[in-house]
């Protein structure tokens, strides 16, 4: 069984928990262009590596950031995000 | 937020499954399931609602997923960081009902289905429904649990009672029947079955 560490819950079973994908910073749509916005919209880093990604531990709706190498699928570290949501 | 419910949400397999009343005490000591869902409950969120609770003088638990007795047979626990869940005390949960709200303080509606589980075995039943150690749990901190129960969201709260060690269960009610039949089921395998809240918790 896989072990994810919730900042707030401590560490439960990866089932418990659900992916919201790549922290991914949004371009202002009032100043970027339409490339740029059609790149953030559309397509998606799948290269494998260390990522920061949202993730929910659902039975308590607690969000946080996990820092996971996608490639190896290790979770190095979780915590909450810092910063406007 | 709320307050009493006008229905269990499981009171139709409760009534299918409640154990002869001669044998609902041998029962309970061995593993007893019991319905609670119409205590008198309410919820609440916020930034705001520490303060706001203080100012009320109701008690809040320090410590995140943790809980505090609220008069004789009430409690207020917090669910992760500003999260609250009020039930049992009908004057505290009718004063933070009518009280107007302050700025940052949000309603949560609680239409759960609320369970107690006690008795000798009922460590075994939790070891085949959840993933979560319970006995390793420190009970002075008196705990609380936020984690999945045969695949539903649950609430578990730990009470050290004079009868014993029972666990306070809440999860959407919509899953309650679900939850009740399923943990009746095992209970009634380990030799324990449905019984009145009483028995559980005088």
């Amino acid at each position: 069984m896989k072990i994810m560490t919730c900042p707030l819950n401590g560490p439960r079973p990866v089932s418990e928990f659900f992916y919201w994908g790549e922290v991914r910073p949004m371009p202002d749509p009032d100043t970027c262009t339409d490339a740029e916005w059609a790149d953030y919209v559309f397509n998606r880093n799948g290269a494998p590596g260390v990522k920061r990604e949202w993730w929910c531990h659902t039975p308590s709706n607690t969000w946080f950031i996990a820092e996971r190498d996608t490639e190896k699928d290790v979770v190095l570290k979780t915590y909450f995000y810092q910063g406007d949501a | 937020m709320s307050q009493a419910l006008a229905s269990s949400p499981v009171a139709e397999i409760v009534a299918e499954l409640l154990t002869d009343a001669v044998r609902q005490a041998e029962a309970a000591a061995v593993l007893g399931i019991a319905d609670v869902s119409l205590e008198v409950r309410c919820g609440c969120k916020g930034p705001g609602t520490v303060a706001w609770l203080d100012s009320l003088d109701v008690p809040v638990p320090e410590k995140f997923n943790s809980w505090l007795p609220l008069g004789e047979r009430g409690r207020i626990a917090r669910l992760g960081m500003t999260e609250f869940l009020i039930e049992g005390d009908a004057a505290v949960v009718e004063r933070l009902t009518t009280t107007p709200r302050a700025a940052g303080v949000y309603p949560v509606q609680r239409e759960d289905a609320a369970l107690m589980l006690g008795g000798a075995r009922v460590n075994e039943l939790l070891r085949q429904t959840c993933n979560v150690n319970f006995a390793a749990l420190n009970l002075a901190d008196r705990p609380v649990v936020l984690t999945s129960l045969i695949g539903v969201g649950v609430t578990v709260l730990l009470e050290q009672t004079a009868q014993g060690l029972i666990y306070r269960i809440w999860c959407d009610g919509s899953y309650g029947r679900y939850v009740f039949e399923t943990l009746h089921d095992i209970a009634h395998e380990l030799g324990g079955g449905t019984v009145s809240p009483q028995h559980l918790y005088a």
